[in-house]
């Protein structure tokens, strides 16, 4: 039976951004309208999604259809593919952008600038996100990476606050970079690999499923596990690894290439911010995971502690950085270099529990920040100021909304009930067990990692009982009348996500079902293969 | 003897009827001229340019369908293969992008035939520059396209235009000497003018000393010249700067597919001849400055002509790591890149014209035109999208393509060097980026309110759509012009000596 869903997902925006082209700029309803009338529909697609999912059966809901076939003389053949499919992996992530990408619509509702604009590239952006978390192709996963850039460029430069121009720029230039790196290796691996479906043939393949299958590599390539190259001090592997690792890194973000981000977050407008936080990011984790690891799992052992101690220093600086922030936005954004450090912890471990914990973290951090920043935007769209030293005791005059930043702010720092416990958990549990069941991480890691959860409380109360709590005052040019609680907009994006957070916080088992079989087959497999294939020094 | 003479006039007739498009454009050259001066009406002279290009491509087409082995014409002087048609058919196709651009340029009014006339005979030279396998025959034809571009250059008629040419002049006659005593040292060693010969072969293998290094530097360097590589490229935007944008765009698209073509065979030759030196490893270094130097520079610039003329130095970087691989797909894809760089090349310039005529000549004042102009800047975004290098664009593919056959040659011959060019030549990508985004930056994020009204349906956009769509083509099914370009061999000489004369 042919499955269209993923297709579905991919190209339902797609097609209503080319329709929105022939739409006068004029009809601003229509295009909020339209946009979340996509979004509700992709909603529809996802639950028929997971109707059809069954956990245990690995890559489904594939679709395979040939798009570049060139013959190249005695070259051999290049063969690049639409190849769709989702897994324990790709599948909350899906959910999540589904969900995310709705709040974020609803979100959008205020923008008033150039309309039509805005709300195309929001409907590329949807398509390119879907697109990349569920292409199995390299070259179409390439695509899709590569088409994030430039709606997210324009989203921020356009629409984004007083330093927009220079945070749009940082941002498109840090990410480019990290995507040249991708690309190198991308040439590579394709040149390396040959798809064993055709015998007698030479087919170069962008299969990210057959490049990590080290039977297909051609034997003398440079990066032939058997036989590679070894390029100045290191085998050419693991400078591959090393080129796609960093290239990831630079999205994820992780210490020290994370200096765009906090740039970025400021800049940005709220739903922009959302989508950035919640989505993007979780692309450069998505990214290690499905290509980086599988593929060079021999140098994903090599440099685990490495990625490891990244990890870590991720996590207390990012925590440190949120600690000192004069910005409220800029403290969430910090906050998330430290919860994304987690990952990077989880996935070096390869333990099924570290890297199930890793996934969890991704979806729910996904949540959690989608909700701080809509928060933070709450505030922003009442006052335009987000000094945290400006406000004091606002939850006297803003119940609701304090009641809502608890819930945010509680499930940000990890406390149990809330789902960025459950994911914290697990990955100290694997990057603890990691030194007695494969012997990759020091368990010392994961007890200095657990400082990162310290000083997520100290940053978050402290903030709590700055601006919340003692007498209601506000400094600086905020008019007291601007200061009103919570609208029934606000509402609706706010609370369906603070129900997620303590719903995947309270009953997690759903969701570790759907990830669990991955983090099982996934840590086995790079611990496997990576021991199989013999390192040349 | 007079039996010889006869055959040998048997042989130049026949190799004349090889020739049918260079004999059109021949024709035409006369006839534009002739007609221009009974018919004073432009758009009779336009046409027929537009004719004479669109005859001259539909032969060199259908050649390019039934040749069937390389033919040797004039005794050795051209070379008619795949190869050269191919190239030939690029530079008849931006011969015909260039009319239609001058279409509507109201500045060349007054000079109509003539500038027809010496858009012609560029395209003529480089038609005989891509064919040529001997040296007198490469000094001519290149020499055709200099004399015609030196006037050209100036055709704007005021002062800038002046200088602009004669800074071309200066440069071009000290590059053609060069060249030309690096020959007389080739003809010194090796007894003959025709440098794809066995006989050329022969006697330069016996002869490799550093004499011989640097006359094949002479000879390369003036093709160079044409390309606008570095370090031969500093005329480049002067020159851009001073032309008419139809010429600049004529110029950073047809000269350097001629110089690119013979510096291919050329190229091929010193390599197969020369064990010694390491021309692979010169070319790219060329190619590491030619892309270094045009990025870096380019992101300086304030003109849009002289930021394209950097850019056009940093694309010939691109076009010679095709050439650098050594490899028959390297030359593929390089004729690939060529073929998407005519087509990304003419949009942008065709909206930079546009814009011209608009008022708008430096990046500054694209500041906030996005919104009155909408289509126009997104099919320029689209452009400069391309010559990035980014998805959904031809240009993506063609760099993906010219870096594969990189890292192949890589994997033949395990030299650093070629991992450095690798290297390099993607990062650059990342700064190329900053420059051909400003224009788009200027134009949708700047703010500025403006009085224009614009007619959507501007020919201009029409044709832009055109390039755009083939742009996007490029990307989607690459495997349709891959097809055509496959069909080519590009052989060495040695398979294929004198013998197949005729």
């Amino acid at each position: 039976m042919h499955h269209y869903y993923i297709s579905l997902l991919i190209f339902i925006p797609l097609l209503a951004a080319v329709a929105g082209l022939f739409v006068p700029a004029g009809a601003a309803k229509y295009f909020r309208y339209s946009t979340l009338f996509v979004n509700l529909l992709q909603c529809m697609v996802l639950i028929a999604m997971v109707m059809e999912y069954i956990p245990a059966q690995g890559m489904q809901l594939v679709e395979r259809k040939d798009w570049i076939t060139l013959n190249i003389g005695t070259w051999g053949i290049l063969k690049a593919e639409y190849f769709v499919g989702i897994d324990g992996l790709s599948l909350p992530l899906v959910a999540l952008s589904v969900f995310v990408l709705l709040i974020a619509t609803i979100s959008s509702w205020t923008i008033n600038k150039n309309v039509k604009g805005y709300f195309i590239l929001l409907l590329i952006l949807n398509a390119a996100i879907i697109g990349s978390f569920t292409a199995l192709d390299f070259l179409l996963f390439y695509l899709f990476f590569e088409f994030m850039l430039l709606p997210m460029f324009f989203l921020i430069a356009i629409w984004g606050g007083a330093r927009r121009e220079y945070a749009s720029i940082k941002f498109f230039l840090y990410t480019l970079l990290g995507s040249i790196f991708i690309l190198i290796v991308m040439i590579g691996l394709y040149i390396s690999v040959h798809d064993p479906n055709y015998s007698g043939q030479l087919v170069h393949s962008f299969s990210v499923l057959n490049m990590a299958d080290a039977s297909n590599f051609i034997s003398h390539t440079i990066l032939d596990p058997n036989n590679a190259w070894t390029i100045g001090p290191m085998n050419a592997r693991l400078w591959a690894f090393l080129l796609l690792f960093i290239g990831f890194a630079i999205k994820l973000p992780m210490v020290p290439v994370h200096t765009w981000l906090p740039d970025a977050h400021v800049e940005a407008p709220t739903p922009v911010s959302v989508i950035l936080a919640a989505l993007l990011l979780k692309i450069g984790g998505y990214g290690l995971a499905r290509i980086a690891f599988p593929i060079f799992p021999e140098a994903a052992i090599h440099f685990s502690t490495f990625i490891g101690i990244m990890g870590v220093i991720s996590i207390i600086y990012g925590g440190l950085n949120a600690m000192a922030s004069k910005d409220l936005k800029r403290l969430i954004a910090y906050s998330s270099v430290s919860h994304m450090g987690f990952v990077l912890l989880g996935f070096a471990s390869l333990t099924p529990e570290g890297v199930a914990g890793s996934v969890y973290q991704m979806f729910s951090h996904g949540i959690i920040s989608a909700m701080l920043f809509l928060l933070v935007g709450v505030l922003y769209d009442r006052t335009h100021d987000r000094t945290i030293v400006n406000y004091s005791g606002l939850s006297s005059k803003m119940k609701s909304y304090t009641a809502l930043v608890l819930v945010g702010f509680f499930a940000s720092m990890g406390l149990p009930a809330f789902s960025g416990f459950i994911a914290e958990i697990m990955i100290f549990l694997g990057a603890f067990k990691a030194n007695s069941v494969n012997g990759l991480l020091h368990e010392s890691l994961a007890i200095i990692a657990t400082l990162g959860l310290i000083l997520g409380a100290a940053y978050y109360l402290w903030t709590l009982q700055r601006m919340f709590f003692g007498p209601y005052d506000l400094k600086g040019n905020i008019a007291h009348d601007s200061i009103y609680d919570l609208t029934d907009r606000e509402y609706l994006m706010l609370v369906p996500l603070a129900i997620a957070v303590l719903f995947f916080g309270i009953f997690p088992q759903p969701m570790i079902n759907i990830i669990d079989p991955f983090a099982q087959n996934f840590s086995e497999f790079v611990l496997r293969a990576g021991k199989s294939l013999t390192l040349n020094p | 003897m007079e039996n010889g003479l006869s055959l040998t006039l048997d042989h130049i007739f026949s190799s004349l009827f090889e020739l049918s498009p260079e004999v059109i454009l021949s024709i035409g050259i006369l006839l534009v001229i002739v007609v221009g001066l009974v018919k004073k009406d432009h758009a009779i002279t336009t046409l027929l340019t537009l004719l004479i290009f669109s005859f001259s491509f539909l032969f060199v087409l259908s050649d390019l369908d039934t040749l069937q082995q390389p033919l040797l014409l004039f005794q050795g002087m051209l070379r008619k293969d795949t190869f050269s048609l191919y190239l030939s058919a690029l530079v008849d196709a931006a011969g015909i992008l260039t009319v239609l651009m001058s279409w509507r340029n109201q500045r060349e009014q007054s000079h109509l035939q003539e500038y027809y006339a010496l858009i012609i005979t560029v395209a003529l030279g480089a038609h005989l520059l891509v064919m040529s396998t001997n040296f007198v025959m490469v000094f001519l034809s290149l020499e055709l396209i200099s004399i015609s571009s030196y006037v050209l250059t100036g055709f704007s008629f005021d002062k800038k235009g002046a200088e602009g040419s004669l800074k071309y002049f200066l440069f071009g006659s000290v590059a053609s000497a060069v060249m030309l005593y690096g020959i007389s040292l080739f003809y010194g060693f090796t007894g003959t003018l025709e440098f794809l010969s066995e006989e050329f072969l022969k006697n330069l293998a016996g002869n490799i000393t550093p004499l011989f290094f640097i006359a094949g530097l002479m000879v390369v360097s003036g093709f160079l010249y044409k390309l606008a590589a570095a370090p031969l490229h500093p005329w480049a935007p002067d020159v851009y700067e001073a032309s008419p944008m139809p010429v600049v765009a004529f110029f950073s698209t047809v000269p350097k597919l001629a110089g690119i073509g013979v510096l291919t065979r050329f190229a091929m030759t010193l390599k197969m001849a020369d064990q010694s030196y390491d021309w692979q490893s010169i070319l790219s270094v060329i190619a590491i400055l030619s892309l270094t130097i045009g990025n870096f520079s380019a992101l300086l610039q304030k003109n849009t002509k002289r930021l394209m003329a950097y850019s056009s130095i940093a694309q010939a970087g691109f076009l010679l790591i095709g050439v650098v691989a050594f490899l028959p797909q390297g030359i593929h894809f390089m004729l690939f890149y060529a073929t998407v760089y005519v087509a990304m090349n003419f949009v942008v310039f065709i909206y930079l014209q546009y814009f011209e005529k608009n008022g708008f000549v430096t990046i500054a004042e694209f500041e906030g035109i996005g919104k009155t102009f909408l289509w126009p800047c997104v099919f320029l975004l689209i452009g400069f999208v391309s010559l990035t290098g980014l998805p959904p664009t031809g240009g993506f593919t063609a760099k993906l393509f010219i870096f594969s056959s990189l890292w192949d040659a890589y994997q033949l011959s395990g030299k650093n060097i070629l991992l450095w060019l690798l290297i390099f030549g993607l990062l650059n990508t990342v700064v190329s980026l900053f420059y051909y985004l400003r224009i788009p930056y200027y134009a949708f994020i700047k703010n500025r309110s403006i009085n224009i009204t614009t007619n959507i349906l501007a020919f201009e956009n029409l044709f832009g759509l055109v390039l755009v769509l083939l742009i996007l083509l490029f990307f989607f099914s690459p495997g349709l012009l891959m097809g055509w370009i496959n069909k080519i061999t590009f052989v060495s000489v040695i398979r294929f000596p004198l013998s197949v004369i005729g």
